[in-house]
């Protein structure tokens, strides 16, 4: 694994994502790592950029006639239509929904909005969500072992929690989008963990969370 | 202005450089914490902030496009940036020229198909100018670009080369700046060497500019160094520490 900025070399192979080839050589076009073995570049930085089928999690920013603007932490708007959902939502909601479909010019589609209540969201670095997730839910499962919390994590870099000790749980989240690029990261996050709950963690946003101030909208 | 001084003594310019001796040069990537990308230059007596916003929504919409991503640039120098005095901030005829060619350096490297319908917004604020300052801004901004995850194909360095007193210099100040004959920016694509900036103000025969040029190539693989040390340090730190608190263990 090595770090590697736009315009450095990595190798010859073609059709590495956030590459470019030119001349015959393949270089980079972020600030990443680059796995030698396996040929595969990730970005450290960037914003969302939607895909299709990802779950993301979004605000309804705008209500209208034929559907819902909802905010997806990126720079395109998503669009759930009503027809698609079975109950109307509110302005201010907390969805969690699918991609069902991203055209060349970027408008981007919801379907299977789920109302998420209460709780907080926080933004991480859309490219570290494989990291806080692991191999199998491993690192989350971690987490919300540790912490009783209720957990989302929305490809868009949103992370939704509710309950529990809140606050400990996002602070786990941070400090694996801060470490997202050094090795043995599973093993540093179980120890902070342990030490936290140790310490009798200052359960800070955890005393306001349970349905706060999204319901708190709606009445 | 007043009496121009004599510049180079026994080969020693005003700053005790040699002709082709740049300044020190100093990059931090990632300094603002609200800016998607961002980086701290010095480079001698210049002081510059770049931020990068974006890809985000493009507003004015008329500015918009389909195909590709807006490139959008505002260079401005602080009242305070320099000896003399600069008045208000904001846009004078000389920033919005500078805006100008430091945006079209940019959407030469930027990938902006990758971003239909966005603006990617790039400030850079000089806090303190010595001479320079356009190149020390691409320089910057460029680091920023990075810093904000935003697919580019290369990094951009750039440099001046001015003559004073009858002699080819490198990285000129601002007394040689305004004292000497010449002041050539250019600024290259770090992978090929593509020249993405080229202006000239006086005047310089076409043997002294073919050298010009080569002094500034050379220069800039200096300066392409220190940008990929400053990106890579943001996460080395990281590294550092936390390999280092194992250790302590």
């Amino acid at each position: 694994m090595k770090i590697v900025v736009p315009g450095e070399s990595v190798g010859d192979a073609k059709n590495i994502p956030s590459t470019y080839v030119e001349g015959g050589k393949a270089r980079a076009t972020v600030v990443g790592l680059f796995d030698e073995q396996e040929g595969r570049l990730v970005s450290l930085q960037g914003t969302y950029n939607p895909r299709f089928d990802d779950v993301i999690i979004g605000v309804v920013e705008e209500v209208k006639f034929a559907g819902y603007t909802v905010d997806v932490n990126c720079a395109y708007k998503g669009f759930m239509s009503s027809r698609d959902c079975r109950k109307p939502l509110r302005l201010g909601d907390v969805i969690a929904a699918k991609v069902s479909s991203v055209d060349e010019v970027k408008n981007v589609n919801l379907i299977e909005a789920f109302v998420l209540f209460g709780g907080h969201i926080i933004d991480i670095t859309p490219t570290k969500v494989p990291r806080l997730i692991g191999k199998k839910n491993s690192m989350i499962g971690m987490i919300v072992e540790a912490t009783k919390s209720e957990i989302r994590v929305g490809k868009n870099g949103r992370v939704w929690i509710r309950g529990g000790d809140t606050s400990l749980a996002a602070r786990a989240v941070f400090k694996i989008e801060a470490e997202a690029h050094v090795s043995g990261l599973t093993d540093r996050v179980q120890a902070f963990l342990k030490k936290e709950m140790a310490n009798g963690s200052v359960a800070g946003i955890a005393e306001l969370s349970e349905r706060n101030d999204v319901e708190g909208a709606r009445q | 202005m007043g009496e121009k001084p004599k510049l180079i003594v026994n080969g020693v310019r005003t700053d005790g450089r040699k002709p082709g001796d740049l300044r020190s040069l100093k990059i931090t990537a990632g300094f603002l914490h609200r800016a998607d990308g961002s980086a701290y230059l010095e480079w001698g007596e210049n002081k510059i902030l770049a931020a990068v916003y974006g890809p985000r929504e493009c507003v004015p919409r008329h500015d918009m496009n389909p195909y590709k991503a807006c490139v959008r640039c505002r260079y401005v120098m602080a009242p305070f940036a320099s000896l003399e005095e600069h008045g208000r901030s904001g846009p004078s005829r000389r920033s919005i020229e500078l805006s100008k060619v430091i945006r079209e350096v940019f959407e030469n490297v930027v990938l902006s198909e990758q971003f239909p319908k966005t603006a990617i917004d790039v400030y850079i604020e000089v806090l303190q100018a010595d001479g320079g300052t356009r190149c020390a801004g691409i320089t910057a901004a460029s680091v920023a670009l990075a810093n904000a995850g935003i697919p580019m194909k290369d990094l951009v360095s750039a440099v001046a080369v001015g003559k004073v007193d009858g002699e080819l210099v490198l990285d000129c100040n601002k007394i040689e700046d305004n004292h000497g004959e010449s002041d050539v920016p250019i600024a290259f694509a770090a992978r090929n060497k593509d020249v993405l900036l080229f202006q000239m103000d006086g005047l310089l025969s076409k043997q002294e500019l073919g050298k010009a040029f080569e002094m500034a190539e050379a220069a800039s693989e200096y300066i392409h160094e220190v940008q990929v040390n400053a990106l890579k340090e943001v996460y080395e730190k990281k590294k550092a520490e936390i390999e280092g608190e194992n250790n302590g263990v």
